[in-house]
């Protein structure tokens, strides 16, 4: 009876993953201390679910690729930075309000389809290394647009150095533009707490389409590919298509993501900020329970969930309780611990 | 056997990188030393007058040249300074020399020598004192700089 | 005819092998003028960076011979190299004997840190690579936690000077000026205005050396068979484990030494960012001298350190009198940087998968029966 017991417990965390239960009862902890150290709780609550509304389609970009078997996607930043070239060029068409936002959307679609293909065959052509050729991809496409923000010829006085009259600025106001155009959008508003209905919809929304889309013929094919690319091919799949179609998948959908983060966050970043913007998401995903070739939407959600909570609960309560904002170095340990588990993991599909 | 003498051939080598470190812990212990032609008034009441003008060379170079209440600075590495003075009582008065060595004390990063005082044979205790860096009032807290996106420079 | 064709092979290999340096050759030749930068300065430029780099570079040749390609982890030596010399700092050891103390000190750090990045890669066998980029971020935050908050707290720190206003952590720059080109100018040296730091080639020449003698000895060829094939090394009784978790403790450590050695030359220590960058910077340089992340040999070390870094000086400077603005010629050396290791990779890799791929072929040959089925195979793939 004892030992059954014991079992059953063994085999819950065994499900859940040691490093997933500590990471919740940490913020289960950080939530129990809220009150005491004199942070409002329901204030704190409506940061998590509003920074997890921002930060959601960035972490279900990840699906895809993972599903695909090529791995995390740590050349996020392409998709990232299609997402910059629709913001920027829907604001400078002149498009504002809610419009913008959905011109973004519109106009970056082609880049991340365009990028995103080539992206993809590279690659096909490199299978089982593309986890660091994907963080070297977006890197080179960071820094060769840092140049292209600078040379490409903006003229939208919103965007560019004012003094010089060209080169677009580092953060670009979305005020006037599409700022909150999600989140006010049916928000509900209890005393401190805010709930952004319409990022939170949106998010579903995608989440939804990327639940069914997994669930069609495609998607099935695209598991299995992922799971067991010779019995894939065996069973007739176009693997390097399938992989083609999930890598433009999550391309995309990091396009997306970024102009969902903005409309959050209030502000275009340019430059050198899609840099690391793959870690968090990466560790996002595998704080939720995803592994290097294995991830679902439930592990997106709670991932996204936990990693956000972390990231805006230790300023508040370590600064409350101890008056050492040591809250960046928890966030680089805890992300990157969590990267590096998963990394050393035995997965199947390893080659 | 072949084990056992590797391992006392490490202990040595471990011995001796030790040792090494304790050798530069030694010679290599920085002080700044300032050196005072200033009047002084010991404890006992002596009072001592400065000179007119106190030259210091190290190692055939002149690294300073006090008039009186001046206080000039030598950057030393190592417990052992070895200096030369040369002194005037008066303007064209004849200049007088020598050379001084120093025991400097290895806990203290700055130490002043009160030249007057010491050349008139006065204690240790007398012309020698520690130099204590006067704090910087109200300094504005450094903002740390930990930041992920600066550009990747050498300089 | 044969031999004709052997010929052409042999031509398109070292081309496809030189094709980056060559690329850069051609780069600097057209930059170098724009520049209007003057021969002496250039040249004094890149010998004083010679000087600063080669010995971190050097420390990425073990761990590639072992085939644990690109040492990201060298960051972690760095951060040793680093901690070291703060430490040195407070306690005020100045000059050579402060160099030399740092150096001993930042052994027993970087073996640690080597220790346990060499266990976890051995965890992530075949991603090496990324494993050890996401440790370089992750022992950061450790480096961090101390530097920031137990430096001046838990670990003794006397002068004001290095810690921060607050009573703990330490400042964003930490002065090195009582060590400053101390090792560089210890036997001073002009020639026709160019300033050699001979010491520090001296050292540089005897890490050359050791690194050729160490690949002669038993554990040096240890290394080259588990690089070569991990299973046959096994086989033939090597304990591949720890053969691969020694060749990064070594790199680690020659990091952490080369670290003393760079910072020396630059006179500060920038403590939260000095290391961030290097892994990257050596990466990149090596890669331009022709190594591949399976191959790598000291002239490659000295062809990139030369032909990176001049690219380095140069590209600001040519980007400004191009386009008139400085900022583009320092983005386009940042990029030059990641596609030259992206381009790498990527080359490294298809090699890997056409290499496995003819080894297929064979075997499908071999096998007569099958082979119209492996054939079909590869033209699906």
């Amino acid at each position: 009876m004892n030992t059954n017991e014991k079992s059953g417990f063994a085999k819950f965390i065994d499900s859940f993953g040691l490093p997933r239960l500590i990471i919740t009862a940490f913020l289960l902890l950080l939530l129990v201390a809220c009150p005491f150290v004199g942070a409002d709780l329901p204030t704190q609550i409506s940061n998590i679910i509003s920074r997890f509304s921002w930060n959601g389609v960035l972490v279900l970009a990840m699906v895809p690729m993972v599903h695909s078997g090529c791995g995390l996607n740590f050349g996020l930043p392409l998709g990232i930075i299609s997402g910059l070239l629709g913001a920027t060029l829907s604001i400078e068409f002149g498009f504002t309000g809610p419009i913008s936002f959905v011109m973004a959307i519109l106009i970056s679609t082609p880049f991340a389809l365009v990028l995103g293909s080539g992206y993809g065959w590279l690659l096909n052509r490199i299978k089982g290394g593309e986890m660091m050729i994907a963080t070297y991809v977006g890197f080179s496409s960071v820094s060769l647009m840092c140049m292209m923000w600078l040379v490409l010829p903006y003229k939208s006085p919103n965007m560019v150095w004012g003094l010089a009259g060209k080169g677009l600025r580092t953060t670009i106001s979305l005020e006037g533009y599409y700022n909150q155009v999600l989140a006010k959008f049916l928000a509900i508003k209890i005393g401190n707490f805010t709930f952004p209905t319409g990022t939170i919809l949106f998010f579903a929304a995608l989440a939804l389409a990327m639940w069914a889309f997994l669930h069609t013929k495609t998607g099935t094919a695209m598991t299995a590919v992922g799971s067991n690319p010779v019995f894939a091919r065996a069973a007739g799949i176009n693997v390097n298509r399938i992989r083609l179609l999930s890598v433009i998948m999550s391309t995309w959908l990091a396009a997306i993501g970024i102009l969902v983060y903005q409309q959050g966050f209030g502000f275009v970043q340019l430059y050198m900020a899609p840099f690391y913007m793959a870690l968090p998401a990466v560790s996002a995903i595998l704080i939720g329970g995803a592994s290097v070739n294995k991830a679902t939407i439930t592990n997106v959600i709670i991932g996204t969930i936990l990693f956000q909570g972390i990231v805006t609960m230790t300023p508040t309560v370590m600064n409350n309780m101890i008056h050492m904002d040591m809250s960046e170095v928890i966030r680089i340990i805890v992300s990157n611990g969590m990267i590096l588990y998963a990394l050393t993991r035995k997965t199947e599909a390893a080659t | 056997m072949k084990k056992k003498r590797s391992f006392i051939f490490r202990l040595i080598a471990l011995a001796l990188i030790a040792a090494l470190a304790a050798w530069m812990f030694l010679i290599g212990r920085g002080h700044t030393v300032y050196f005072d032609n200033k009047s002084l008034t010991a404890p006992d009441g002596t009072a001592y007058e400065p000179w007119y003008q106190i030259e210091i060379l190290k190692d055939g170079q002149r690294v300073a040249r006090l008039k009186a209440e001046d206080r000039g600075m030598v950057e030393v590495m190592g417990q052992k300074l070895t200096v030369e003075v040369k002194l005037a009582k008066s303007k064209d008065g004849k200049m007088q020399g020598g050379t001084i060595g120093l025991e400097l004390p290895y806990n203290k990063d700055g130490v002043i020598y009160n030249l007057p005082a010491m050349l008139a044979g006065a204690q240790e205790e007398v012309y020698m004192s520690e130099f204590i860096p006067t704090p910087v009032e109200e300094e504005t807290e450094e903002v740390v700089v930990t930041d992920e996106f600066v550009l990747p420079s050498e300089e | 005819m044969n031999t004709n064709a052997k010929k052409r092979e042999k031509a398109g290999a070292f081309l496809r092998q030189s094709s980056v340096p060559i690329m850069f050759v051609i780069i600097c030749a057209v930059c170098i003028p724009i520049s209007g930068l003057s021969p002496s300065y250039l040249i004094n430029e890149i010998v004083t960076r010679m000087g600063r780099n080669v010995f971190l570079i050097l420390s990425l040749l073990i761990p590639i011979m072992a085939g644990m390609g690109l040492n990201f982890g060298m960051t972690l030596g760095a951060m040793a190299g680093e901690i070291a010399l703060i430490l040195v700092s407070d306690w005020q050891i100045v000059g050579i004997p402060g160099m030399v103390l740092a150096m001993i000190f930042s052994v027993p750090f970087s073996i640690l840190l080597g220790w346990f990045c060499g266990k976890i890669l051995n965890m992530a066998r075949g991603r090496e690579m990324i494993t050890s980029y996401i440790i370089s971020y992750f022992i950061n935050g450790v480096y961090q936690l101390v530097v920031l908050y137990l430096m001046g707290s838990v670990i003794p720190i006397r002068h004001g000077s290095i810690k921060l206003p607050r009573g703990y952590g330490i400042r964003n720059t930490v002065s090195l000026l009582n060590m400053r080109q101390k090792l560089d100018n210890l036997i001073p040296l002009t020639i026709a205005g160019v300033k050699i730091p001979v010491m520090t080639f001296i050292v540089i020449g005897v890490l050359c050396l050791v690194i050729i003698w160490f690949r002669r000895t038993k554990l040096g060829q240890d290394m080259r068979a588990v690089g070569q094939d991990m299973q046959v090394a096994r086989d033939a009784g090597i304990n591949v484990e720890r053969t691969r978790i020694i060749s990064i403790i070594i790199s680690t450590v020659l990091a952490g030494i080369g670290m003393v050695i760079y910072l020396q030359n630059m006179g500060n220590i920038a403590t939260y960012s000095s290391h961030s960058q290097i892994g990257m910077f050596c990466i990149a340089a090596l890669l331009v001298g022709g190594a591949s992340v399976d191959k790598a040999s000291i002239g490659n070390v000295f062809l990139g350190v030369i032909l990176f870094h001049t690219m380095f000086i140069v590209a600001p400077k040519a980007g400004a009198a191009i386009t008139g603005d400085s900022m583009i010629g320092e983005y386009f050396r940042v990029f030059v940087s990641y596609a030259v290791i992206t381009v790498a990779l990527v080359m490294y890799e298809t090699q890997k998968r056409k290499r496995k791929s003819l080894e297929g072929q064979k075997l499908a040959q071999a096998q007569k029966g099958e082979q119209n089925k492996g054939q079909k195979e590869e033209n699906e793939a």
